[in-house]
């Protein structure tokens, strides 16, 4: 059977209920008796996580990796790999399985981590281990099926297989802002199909790192095969450049990807291979809206998908562009739909965003703020404290070259422009830079047929929110500037982490076929 | 009694019940309405189709645009080997110059008189004329404001300003009403004439499932001020029952104020009660045992309703995967409603200040709830029957003509507002479980009453 017919997606925790809300608060008790965290390490520095909410609360103490300990790390996968991608696909598998397993116990503990941590909102935060799980689930699925190779033509006198190897060192290179989801996405991807690992998780989050890296472990993943590096960006650059590393798995900015593309095309010494790059990288998501939409669904989809973790997703919606017969209905009410968010710690269920990762991105996206054309349309309120708040802001018909509309935010900011119909505004896409996500609301079969072949981005919305993508249902990633387009949770991701063999065998031995 | 011999009684008023219907087959319009609604059961992608156009109509700026979708949406109801027929005869029809406009208008129109059906009107003043009719027929009714959704503080504002006027207008149209003494009095006293259903997701865009005290917060202000005005003007205010994520803000906020000292006395009020939801007994024991710690000398009311969220729950609980959260079998949905209906009637009798009300176009539910009561040797007065206009019109005759008290939903909103309401009565009316298709269908009384 297909992993399509057998797959089912984790359960979201149901926080409608008022029992499940209170067993998630008891988890995020227990874990703030064993704060801070302890991260072994074998860096010299030292490197800490807060919470973006409340910066004085320290979440986690490890180590920051220099060079000399990424290379340690791809000297032991290599070695590692010998063991491990002899390993039956079955038995990686059944260790990713277990690793998921291993997630599932720890439920409310891990989304706990990702809210102090990471300061994701409840729902959000138990998405991210929910598709944490389902990465491991889908990709163990994907594995065995995998382990078939393909059917190719056959003809008398000759066999032909065509089967799947893999690489040999995968480094990745994982962000904060899905620090359980992302990260288990991308290792299990290269651990399923023989690969090892070393991996980065990003300097903000490493307890979540730490925690992805623990539960393979425990599954059975050997200590070399997976090694988690914390650090910044030193013993990332340094696995980059590696000789030994094989392929690097990054989602992260357009400058960082763009910057390991750069690299990896070099031919370091000692390096016989070509490196491959996955890199999954920004967008500047557009919501078109036609004049038969329903407002009464626009605007909060919109409105979730242009705040929902204070727009720190790269599926976040950034600009509206709407049909100049509705846009100031729409405008209306988003500005009035954004005057009821409310901002606080994302620990409290009714917080609608929280806080953004740090000062830097405070700095960064107030820098975007200070910059605008003119006056925002509509605000949201913020608490007075020490948190990393940023004002959630709409800008209604801001000048066509602002960097609002023409840069990626990546924070709590939504822009709406009014356009003549949804070919003009197929054409403001089109004359942009990325091509991730991207939202439609029109009630016409044509008009939704018309932007589902000319968009041009890899995960286009109709009539719902542009964020949220499903493992095995909305399989996710673009292109253009966005990314090079494998799609994560898809049927077609875990053949970005193998090499093809084709194998073909004479059978004729003395005339007759054998 | 025997169980047996109960289901006899149940039987005797179904019957009581379906000699009194009015027959429909007299008037031309509903006839035509009833073919309409057999075309539908029988064609579930033109149905789909019509769906999409009425949900759409009011969406759409001229003619042309009325044209082009419902056009795409025959087209796509006709495509493929099992596409609709009628939808692509439609379809063609359309596709020629001449017929366009005046299909168009035709449609258009056709979803504006099915909308008149089931909405009085623009507003209360606009559906005074059918209230009073009603009124005089015989039946009371509750009005409800249709709207769009709330999502903003000042859209919040217009909704409940709407709720006061539409209390003061009542107040005004139905000082004016003769007497009816079935109508306003019950054991537990006086029943406002004035009675309206509100809905706290209109009242206020902070309605959050994962924080119920975020909606308690905000709309409790907006709510206080309906309840003090709908005490010192003697009305009812119901408060209605929406999707299961806003039931716990809802009943926590309702339970809360109506417990003030300030309400003890007053306003009338209630609240409503979801059959199709699997939990929904131990809603019900919560509801009563706070209505034993918190004797209110003013009566409160439980509306007993299967639910109309069905889809939407269903679909939630899929997608997120989690367990349903309503009965997805009608039979076992039917029985929990008339167990339901019991522990209610079971209540009243016990002497709790509650009344009953049975809202359902179930004739089998009504006839069962009727039959209890009256096993229970409760006062005829003490059961309310609640129906929803345009789909129970029939229904509420019948009931009036035996003598028991019904009350009539009277939704009021315009043409935008109306749509979703519309689109889901016909869902409703049409889907394969409807009690109201089966009855379209002509199915035989002795199985419409048979035992769920």
């Amino acid at each position: 059977m297909s992993t399509e017919s057998t797959f089912r997606n984790e359960p979201l925790l149901e926080f409608r209920r008022e029992s499940v809300r209170a067993q998630a608060l008891r988890a995020l008790d227990e874990l703030r008796e064993k704060l801070p965290l302890r991260i072994a390490g074998s860096g010299e520095g030292e490197l800490i996580s807060t919470n973006p909410a409340n910066p004085a609360e320290l979440i986690a103490i490890t180590s920051d990796s220099s060079r000399d300990t990424a290379d340690a790390a791809v000297e032991r996968a290599t070695a590692a790999f010998v063991g491990w991608s002899a390993l039956e696909a079955q038995e990686r598998a059944a260790v990713l399985q277990r690793a998921a397993g291993l997630m599932r116990e720890r439920r409310q503990e891990l989304a706990a981590l990702a809210v102090l941590e990471a300061g994701k909102p409840w729902a959000e935060a138990d998405g991210d281990v929910c598709e944490a799980i389902d990465f491991l689930e889908y990709y163990a699925a994907g594995v065995i099926a995998l382990e078939q190779g393909r059917p190719l033509v056959q003809l008398p006198g000759e066999r032909n297989t065509l089967r799947y190897f893999p690489r040999g060192v995968a480094a990745v290179i994982a962000p904060w802002n899905f620090p359980l989801a992302i990260p288990t996405g991308m290792v299990a991807a290269a651990l399923g199909t023989g690969n090892t690992v070393v991996f980065k998780p990003a300097e903000q989050t490493p307890a979540c790192g730490h925690a992805v890296v623990e539960a393979l472990h425990s599954a059975g993943v050997p200590a070399d095969a997976l090694a988690l590096l914390t650090g910044r960006d030193e013993p990332a650059k340094a696995l980059v450049a590696h000789p030994k590393v094989h392929m690097i798995a990054f989602t992260g900015s357009v400058a960082a990807g763009l910057s390991i593309l750069r690299t990896a095309a070099e031919q370091a010494p000692g390096q016989h291979h070509i490196k491959r790059v996955i890199a999954e990288m920004g967008g500047k998501n557009c919501v078109i809206v036609d004049a038969d939409a329903d407002l009464d669904d626009a605007v909060p989809a919109i409105i979730k998908s242009a705040f929902g973790f204070a727009g720190q997703k790269c599926s976040a919606a950034s600009r509206v562009l709407v049909h100049r017969d509705i846009a100031d209905a729409l405008n209306e009410r988003l500005a009035g739909a954004i005057e009821t968010l409310r901002v606080g710690p994302a620990e409290d269920f009714a917080s609608d965003l929280s806080a953004v990762i740090d000062e830097e991105a405070t700095a960064r996206i107030g820098s975007f703020l200070a910059g605008a054309e003119h006056e925002p349309r509509a605000t949201a309120a913020v608490p007075g404290d020490d948190g990393h708040y940023v004002v959630p802001t709409l800008f209604v018909d801001l000048p066509g070259d602002s960097r609002i509309i023409n840069e990626e935010v990546f924070g709590p900011v939504l822009s709406s422009e009014r356009v003549e119909s949804v070919e003009a505004a197929l054409a403001l896409i089109e004359s942009g830079t990325y091509g991730l996500t991207g939202g439609l609301f029109s009630r016409s079969p044509s008009t939704i047929d018309m932007v589902s072949r000319r968009g041009v981005v890899g995960n286009l919305y109709v009539n719902r929110e542009i964020t949220g993508a499903m493992v095995g249902r909305q399989p996710f990633g673009g292109g253009r500037l966005s990314g090079t387009g494998p799609k994560a949770g898809g049927p077609d991701y875990l053949l970005q982490f193998v090499e093809a063999r084709s194998v073909s065998e004479n059978t004729v031995r003395h005339g007759l076929v054998i | 009694m025997s169980i047996d011999g109960f289901e006899t009684e149940v039987h005797a008023w179904g019957r009581r019940l379906a000699e009194r219907l009015p027959h429909g087959a007299r008037n031309p319009a509903a006839l035509a309405e009833r073919r309409m609604m057999r075309v539908m059961i029988g064609d579930p992608r033109l149905r789909a189709a019509l769906f999409r156009f009425v949900d759409v109509r009011p969406a759409c700026r001229d003619r042309g645009e009325l044209v082009r979708h419902l056009h795409e949406y025959l087209e796509e109801a006709s495509a493929g080997a099992n596409g609709s027929g009628t939808a692509r005869r439609l379809s063609g029809l359309i596709g020629r110059r001449p017929f366009e406009l005046p299909t168009a208008s035709a449609a258009a129109l056709g979803v504006a008189s099915m909308s008149r059906r089931f909405i009085a009107g623009e507003d209360a003043a606009a559906a005074a004329t059918e209230l009073t009719s009603l009124w005089q027929r015989g039946r009371c009714v509750t009005l409800d404001l249709l709207g769009e959704a709330t999502l903003t503080e000042a859209e919040g504002d217009v909704y409940a300003m709407r709720c006061a006027d539409t209390l003061n207008v009542l107040a005004r149209v139905s000082a004016a009403w003769q007497p009816q003494p079935l109508l306003e009095h019950d054991g537990l006293g006086r029943l406002p004439r004035a009675n309206l259903s509100v809905k706290v997701s209109a009242l206020t865009p902070h309605l959050r499932a994962n924080a119920p005290v975020r909606a308690l917060e905000a709309a409790r202000e907006r709510l206080l001020m309906l309840l003090r005005l709908a005490r010192d003007s003697g009305a009812h205010l119901h408060i209605d029952m929406e999707s299961l994520d806003t039931r716990q803000s809802i009943t926590e906020l309702v339970l809360e104020l109506l417990g003030t000292p300030e309400f003890e006395h007053g306003p009338s009020a209630g609240i409503v009660l979801q059959g199709y939801l699997t939990d929904s007994e131990e809603e019900l024991e919560r509801l009563l045992g706070w209505l034993r710690e918190r004797p209110r000398s003013a009566p409160f009311t439980i509306r007993l309703v299967k639910g109309a969220y069905w889809d939407h729950e269903v679909v939630m609980a899929a997608q997120n995967g989690w367990e349903s959260p309503v009965f997805t079998d009608r039979r076992s949905c039917d029985r929990h409603y008339e167990h339901l209906a019991r522990r209610l009637l079971d209540a009243r009798a016990e002497g709790l200040k509650l009344r009953p009300a049975i809202a359902s176009h179930n004739l089998r539910s009504l006839a069962h709830a009727l039959a209890y009561s009256d096993r229970l040797g409760l006062e005829p007065e003490a059961i309310e029957l609640q129906v929803l206009r345009g789909l129970g019109d029939d229904t509420a005759a019948a009931i009036t003509a035996t003598g028991r008290r019904v009350r009539v939903y009277c939704p009021v909103g315009d043409l935008v507002a109306g749509m979703a309401y519309l689109v889901r009565r016909l869902l409703e009316n049409t889907s394969n479980d409807s009690f109201l298709a089966a009855q379209t269908t002509g199915a035989v009384l002795d199985l419409l009453l048979e035992k769920p």
